[in-house]
């Protein structure tokens, strides 16, 4: 049922809200990207199927094991559903990429290869409940800068 | 039957010998006499059949989390639960949220929402103590009466035992924090036979179920999911004659986790306030209004209530029940004998009277919520001679 709710609030339901509310979301970050004028964000469906298919893949033996199989955390390692797109909203997609290159996996930082950690940003979109689109998402920091981190229609 | 009080020592009220001190804790009797009774407390547990709702639904342009019906296990999953819903209102990027119910679940979903930042108004008839939460027996309980296994689904076990370890773990931040808010003791189950693990297999000539008819018909139909947390819960252990510190035959111990709800909800909600929170006292009569409030996200937890406000028929009143005796902090632990349990809290012995043999179907589909005194001074007879002199209990 959510599925079909969120494929029908859609990103525009979700902005009229907030226009609405006044509330919802605060302005952009002054220090908007190359992303915020061109207006790419990763609810206009910047991955691939097939790539997300993949990061599920890896996550599953590179990152579930701490961050859980259904991405939902403990107490002790951050969940990478719900507080996860607050924390990381509104910013450039590269940051993220950046993090999770250098910083993760935690017990062997930096050991995953640039498409790998794409994958897994693909992955996370995915069950975050952004949109698929045609291509995949590039794997470099800088084009990924391009895009801004933004949620796709309301929670699953 | 009976405390081994030991009379020929100086310590006569002190259950135990001096000589099986290290075996044998020594426990001080508990008064279990009717003019000990002070309160005694009738509740619904909102039993829902899918478990707990922690879906999302647009209302007209408000995003509405729902957060309620946990069964017997509201106050056991409510920052496991809490951490779920506050993740989804986070997800949508809110700086205020509203919180409709103020019993445990609503209270801690509150606080948890302040704590990652947000802003947050409290819509709610009462607060906390004046809620249901606030008359249930307060033990940790995460699978009671928390969901039927089939209609719960595939997934459910894995989402129960997420939110039962993050609760857990956050349960385990409020030990030793001044007031025991939380505190563990030891929980003796006593028995004149020998006790065996009670389990209640699916009773092939009940062929309906909730399925046909809208309500379980025994307890075979219940999630059980106790087994998934056997690493971090203590289990019971049995006793040998030298341990067990009662005059039955047969007993087990185990350490208990339980909540005092005085300090436990002063705490919870000095820390609301403290954050900034506000609370509005508010009724509401139909789901389209909470697309009044100025806040545009909404956690919903109203527990028992969401039956009629959100016209949510899966909720299954299940009753409880309890008593209350003067609080006797000297005799810290709790027993169950036959039908009866106690349990010490800091504020008050807490006293049930259910029958084992009803498992899970005792109190299923009763919304009776007046309190039957009887029942509770009936069982508080039971338990007089477990306490009882030695003399007297070998004349009774």
């Amino acid at each position: 049922m959510m599925r079909a709710a969120q494929a029908t609030l859609g990103l525009s339901a979700l902005l009229a809200i907030g226009v609405m509310s006044g509330a919802l979301y605060s302005a952009p970050a002054p220090a908007a990207s190359a992303a915020a004028t061109k207006g790419l964000t990763t609810a206009s469906g910047v991955y691939s199927a097939a790539q997300a298919e993949e990061g599920a893949r890896l996550y599953a033996v590179r990152c579930a094991m701490c961050h859980g199989q259904m991405l939902e955390g403990t107490m002790e390692t951050p969940a990478l559903k719900g507080k996860f797109i607050a924390n990381w909203a509104r910013s450039p997609l590269g940051h993220l990429f950046e993090y999770v290159s250098e910083a993760m996996p935690q017990f062997a930082p930096g050991s995953l290869a640039p498409a790998e950690n794409a994958a897994i940003i693909a992955f996370l979109l995915r069950e975050n409940g952004m949109r698929t689109g045609n291509s995949p998402l590039p794997s470099d920091s800088e084009a990924l800068k391009t895009i801004t981190f933004m949620p796709d229609g309301a929670p699953n | 039957m009976g405390l081994q009080a030991c009379a020929s020592t100086p310590t006569r009220n002190i259950v135990g010998t001096a000589g099986a001190a290290l075996a044998k804790p020594r426990l001080a009797p508990m008064r279990v006499t009717l003019d000990q009774l002070i309160d005694v407390k009738c509740c619904i547990r909102p039993l829902r059949a899918a478990g707990p709702n922690l879906g999302t639904e647009m209302v007209g342009d408000t995003l509405v989390v729902h957060n309620y019906g946990h069964g017997g296990s509201g106050w056991s999953l409510s920052w496991g639960s809490a951490e779920i819903a506050v993740g989804k209102a986070l997800s949508v990027l809110p700086k205020e949220i509203a919180v409709i119910g103020c019993g445990i679940v609503g209270l801690t979903a509150a606080v948890v929402a302040q704590r990652a930042g947000l802003k947050v108004t409290i819509y709610a008839r009462e607060m906390l103590p004046r809620t249901r939460s606030f008359r249930a027996s307060g033990s940790f309980t995460p699978d009671a009466r928390v969901a039927l296994l089939e209609p719960a689904g595939p997934n459910f076990p894995a989402l129960w035992e997420q939110m039962t370890r993050l609760s857990w773990k956050t349960f385990r931040t409020y030990l030793g924090v001044p007031g025991n808010p939380v505190e563990f003791s030891d929980s003796y189950q006593v028995s004149d036979k020998p006790i065996e693990r009670r389990t209640y297999p699916r009773d092939p000539a009940i062929t309906d179920s909730y399925a046909t008819k809208g309500v379980p018909l025994q307890s075979a139909e219940f999630a059980h999911l106790s087994s998934r947390i056997r690493d971090i819960v203590p289990q019971a252990v049995p006793l040998s004659p030298e341990e067990n510190p009662f005059r039955t035959p047969y007993a087990t111990r185990a350490s208990q986790m339980h909540f005092n709800f005085a300090s436990y909800g002063h705490l919870l909600t000095s820390e609301f306030f403290e954050r900034g929170g506000s609370f509005v006292m508010r009724d509401f009569h139909t789901p389209g209004e909470v697309a009044t409030l100025k806040e545009k996200v909404v956690i919903h937890s109203t527990g028992y209530a969401a039956r009629d406000l959100w016209k949510d028929r899966t909720i299954i009143p299940v009753r409880g029940q309890t008593g209350w005796l003067v609080p006797q902090p000297d005799a810290n632990y709790g027993v169950r004998y036959n039908n009866v349990s106690l349990l010490s809290k800091s504020d008050g012995v807490v006293v049930m009277n259910n029958n084992p043999d009803m498992g899970d179907m005792l109190g299923v589909g009763n919304s009776m919520e007046l309190p039957v005194r009887a029942d509770i001074e009936a069982g508080l007879q039971m338990m007089a001679p477990l306490f009882a002199p030695p003399a007297a209990a070998r004349t009774s």
